[in-house]
C-alpha cells in the first residue's frame, strides 16, 4: 500500500493554468452544433404546424395570415423553450435553425423572453388585430 | 440455453396454474393466472430459476373492458416471462403479496396500490411510495377514470418525520430529505446503538413528477423529451429505451448507423456518470482531491457530448426513426484524442482507489454482498456486478447495435465497496475501448427513417443497461398519436434494498458511502412536488409554489 499516491499529482497541479474561465471576461467558445436561440424564416414555411405539434414544451406558435401569399408570424417563448430542436427535426423545408452565438438569453423582464419572427408589416397587422385584447397566459390569483 | 429454450421454461414451470398464454413479441411470453394463485406460480418461477421480478406494471384496461391488470415481468436474460392477474374495477381488488419471496417486490407493490387501487394482502410497508400523505383516498392516478380535480389534498395527521431522539430502547437518527450528504432529497431513518445500525427505513417520492401519467396525455414525440427529463445523467438511456419500444411497435427499421451513434453515446454517458459518481463517493470519504480531479476530467467527456449533441445534458440525439447528428471525421478524431486521456487518468484512479491506504480503509470490506444476496435483492448493474452476478442487458439481451459491436462484462467477487471502484473504474477503461471501436467503423447509412405520427395498437418491453442498471420500460399502445400507458422501472429503487439491508451491523459513518456506493439516483425514481407545510399540506401547484417564493424573498 502507498501513501500519499497523489503527491506527485498535486505538484503538478500546482504548476498548471487552472482550468476554470474567465466568463464573462472571456466569452468561451461553444461547440458548433450548441443549440441556442432559435430563428424563424417565414419565406420557406408552408404553415404546416407540425413544428408546434411536436414541440414538448409549447413554445411555438405559428400563426398564418395568408398561406398562399406567405404570410406567416411564428411567436416563440424563449422562457419556455427547452432547446431541444424536434422542431428543427420536425420541420421539413429547414426554416428553422438555432444559433451557436445567441445562448446569453437572461433577462430581467419576462417581456424579453417572446420573440415575433415574421415581416414588418405582417407583424403590424397582427398587433393591429390584437390590441385591446391581448392574450396573456393565466396569472396567478 | 436460448431464449425459446428459455420460454419453454417458464410455460412448464407455470403450466399447473395457467388459464391462458400467448406471445405478443419473439422473446415474450404472456401468462394469464388467477389471483389466488400469484404466490404459488412466483414460487413455481423462482424454484425454476425462471429469471428475476424485474417490475411489476398496473395496467387499467378502461371501463368497458371492465377489469384491471397487474403485470409481473420476470426477466430471464432475453426472455421476459409476464404473469398476468386480471382483477375486478368494482369494489376493493386484491392480490397476494410476494414480498415475502421477493424482497424488492415490497416497492412494486407499494406503487401499485397507490397508483392502481389495489390491495396488496401482506406486503411489508402498505403506505405511500411515491404519493404524498395527504392524497385523498380512493383516487389512483393509473386508472383511466381518474380526474385531475380529484387529487385535491386532505386534511389528514400527516406521519411526522420524527426527531432525534429515542423511541423505546432505539435512538433514531433522522437523514433527509433535506441534508448536506445527500445530493437529492431522500428520507432515511436509521435506528442506532451506539455507533452500530440496526435497523433503516426509508421514504422516497419528495421529487415526484408524475411523468408516467403525464405521457398520456403527450403525442409520441412530446413524450421523448419528456422522458428524457427523467433523469440529467442517464437521459439518454430514457430516450433509447422508448425510441427501442416506439420503434418496435410501429414496426420501423432504424438504420445500423443510427444504432451506432446512439450505443456511441450511451457509452460515453457511462463515462460521464461513473467519473461523477467517483467524485461524489471519494467526497463522502472525505477525499476532496479526488473528487475535484475526477468533476475536473469528467469535463473532457462533457465537452465532447456537447460538441457531438449540442448540449452537455438531456443530449436529445435520438429521434423517433433514428439520431439527430452524424459523426465525422472531426468529432471521430477529438473523440480518439479524449479516450486517449481519459483511459490514463482512469488507470491512474484504478491504481489509487486500490493503493491507497486511508482509502482503503473506509471502503475494503464494507457492505459486502455476497452473489446470494445480490441475487435475492434483486441487485442491478454494477451493484451485482460487484458481487460477481452477472446481469446485464447489453449482454444478456444485446439491443441496438450492441449486437454487432458487444462489450466485456466487468465482474468482481468481493462485494464490497472496494469492488465496486473496481468493477465501474473498470467498466469505463473497456467503455473507452467500445467507443473507440464504434467511431473507427461506424457502419454506412442514413441518420433517420420516416416515422409515422400514430402507433400501431400492441404493448412491448424494452429494456436498456442505464449506467446504474437495467432500466425497464414498458408501453402500450392503441394506435392513437399518444401512448395508452407507459411504465417505467429505474435500477436505482432495486439497488434499495441491498444498501437497507446491509447497513444493519455497520457504523452511521458508513452509511454515506453505502449509499451513494450505489450510486442512488433519485429524480429517476420519483416522477409531483411534495412539499411539507405549515397548513399541512404537501403538494403545491406552481402558482403556489411562486407565490411561496416571492414572499419568502420579501420577508428576508
Amino acid at each position: 500500500m502507498k501513501i500519499g499516491s497523489m503527491f506527485k499529482d498535486l505538484l503538478t497541479s500546482f504548476f498548471k493554468k487552472p482550468i476554470t474561465e474567465l466568463y464573462p471576461f472571456e466569452r468561451p467558445d461553444v461547440a458548433k452544433r450548441f443549440r441556442g436561440k432559435l430563428y424563424y424564416d417565414p419565406a420557406k414555411c408552408t404553415g404546416c404546424n407540425l413544428c408546434s405539434k411536436d414541440c414538448p414544451s409549447d413554445a411555438l406558435e405559428i400563426i398564418i395570415l395568408d398561406r398562399a401569399a406567405k404570410k406567416f408570424v411564428a411567436r416563440y417563448h424563449m422562457d419556455r423553450c427547452t432547446y431541444c430542436g424536434q422542431c428543427i427535426q420536425s420541420c421539413k423545408f429547414k426554416c428553422m435553425g438555432m444559433s451557436n452565438e445567441d445562448w446569453e438569453l437572461a433577462a430581467l423582464n419576462k417581456e424579453a423572453f417572446e420573440v415575433v419572427y415574421g415581416r414588418d408589416e405582417d407583424i403590424a397587422t397582427l398587433l393591429a388585430k390584437f390590441s385591446g385584447n391581448k392574450t396573456e397566459p393565466a396569472k396567478p390569483e | 440455453m436460448n431464449t425459446e429454450a428459455r420460454l419453454q421454461r417458464a410455460k412448464d414451470a407455470l403450466a399447473p396454474f395457467t388459464r391462458e398464454t400467448f406471445a405478443p413479441e419473439t422473446n415474450r411470453l404472456d401468462v394469464v393466472i388467477d389471483a389466488g394463485d400469484l404466490t404459488k406460480a412466483t414460487a413455481a418461477m423462482l424454484a425454476a430459476d425462471c429469471g428475476y421480478l424485474s417490475a411489476i406494471t398496473g395496467l387499467d384496461l378502461g371501463v368497458e373492458a371492465g377489469y384491471m391488470e397487474a403485470l409481473y415481468h420476470f426477466c430471464d436474460a432475453a426472455a421476459v416471462t409476464s404473469l398476468r392477474v386480471r382483477l375486478s374495477r368494482e369494489g376493493q381488488p386484491e392480490i397476494d403479496s410476494v414480498a415475502d419471496q421477493v424482497p424488492v417486490a415490497s416497492f412494486y407493490e407499494r406503487e401499485l396500490s397507490e397508483m392502481l387501487g389495489v390491495t396488496v394482502v401482506g406486503t411489508p410497508d402498505p403506505t405511500h411510495l411515491f404519493l404524498p400523505d395527504d392524497w385523498p383516498d380512493g383516487v389512483f392516478p393509473n386508472r383511466r377514470d381518474f380526474k385531475i380535480e380529484d387529487a385535491a389534498p386532505v386534511e389528514r395527521d400527516v406521519p411526522k418525520i420524527p426527531e432525534q431522539g429515542r423511541m423505546g430502547n432505539k435512538f433514531i437518527v433522522p437523514i433527509g430529505p433535506q441534508h448536506p450528504a445527500l445530493k437529492e432529497p431522500g428520507h432515511f431513518e436509521f435506528a442506532v446503538d451506539g455507533e452500530i445500525i440496526t435497523g433503516a427505513r426509508m421514504r422516497l417520492g419528495y421529487v415526484h413528477r408524475g411523468i408516467e401519467k403525464a405521457t398520456e396525455q403527450r403525442n409520441w414525440i412530446q413524450n421523448l423529451y419528456l422522458l428524457e427529463r427523467i433523469c440529467g445523467i442517464c437521459s439518454h438511456t430514457h430516450t433509447s429505451a422508448y425510441a427501442m419500444g416506439v420503434e418496435k411497435l410501429a414496426q420501423v427499421e432504424v438504420s445500423p448507423r443510427a444504432l451506432a451513434i446512439r450505443e456511441l453515446i450511451a457509452g460515453m454517458e457511462r463515462i460521464h456518470s461513473h467519473l461523477l459518481w467517483l467524485g461524489v463517493v471519494a467526497h463522502e470519504a472525505g477525499f476532496d482531491t479526488l473528487f475535484m480531479y475526477s468533476w475536473r476530467d469528467r469535463e473532457t467527456i462533457m465537452n465532447l457530448l456537447e460538441e457531438i449533441t449540442g448540449n452537455r445534458v438531456n443530449y436529445s440525439i435520438s429521434v423517433l426513426g433514428g439520431v439527430k447528428q452524424d459523426i465525422g471525421p472531426a468529432e471521430s478524431k477529438s473523440i480518439h484524442k479524449a479516450m486517449d486521456y481519459l483511459e490514463e487518468r482512469i488507470r491512474y484512479y484504478l491504481d489509487i482507489v486500490s493503493t491507497d491506504a486511508m482509502f482503503l480503509q473506509r471502503t475494503r470490506g464494507i457492505g459486502t454482498m455476497t452473489r446470494d444476496e445480490a441475487i435475492l435483492y434483486g441487485a442491478l448493474g454494477p451493484t451485482a456486478r460487484a458481487s460477481g452476478l452477472v446481469r446485464d442487458v447489453r449482454l444478456d439481451s444485446p439491443y441496438g447495435a450492441y449486437k454487432h459491436f458487444p462489450i466485456s462484462i466487468v465482474t468482481d467477487e468481493r462485494g464490497d465497496l472496494e469492488a465496486k471502484f473496481a468493477v465501474r473504474l473498470k467498466e469505463l477503461l473497456v467503455t473507452c475501448f467500445t467507443i473507440r471501436t464504434l467511431v473507427d467503423n461506424l457502419p454506412a447509412g442514413d441518420l433517420t427513417v420516416r416515422f409515422p405520427r400514430k402507433v400501431p395498437a400492441g404493448e412491448t418491453v424494452s429494456r436498456v443497461e442505464a449506467p446504474r442498471g437495467e432500466a425497464f420500460y414498458f408501453i402500450k399502445s392503441e394506435g392513437g398519436e399518444s401512448p395508452t400507458r407507459i411504465k417505467i422501472r429505474t435500477p436505482s429503487l432495486c439497488n434499495w434494498t441491498s444498501v437497507l439491508n446491509k447497513a444493519v451491523g455497520h457504523q452511521l459513518a458508513d452509511m454515506p458511502m453505502m449509499i451513494s456506493g450505489m450510486d442512488p439516483c433519485f429524480s429517476c425514481n420519483d416522477r409531483m412536488v411534495t412539499v411539507r407545510r405549515k397548513n399541512g399540506s404537501q403538494t403545491m401547484s406552481w402558482f403556489d409554489l411562486r407565490a411561496y417564493g416571492i414572499e419568502k424573498y420579501k420577508s428576508r
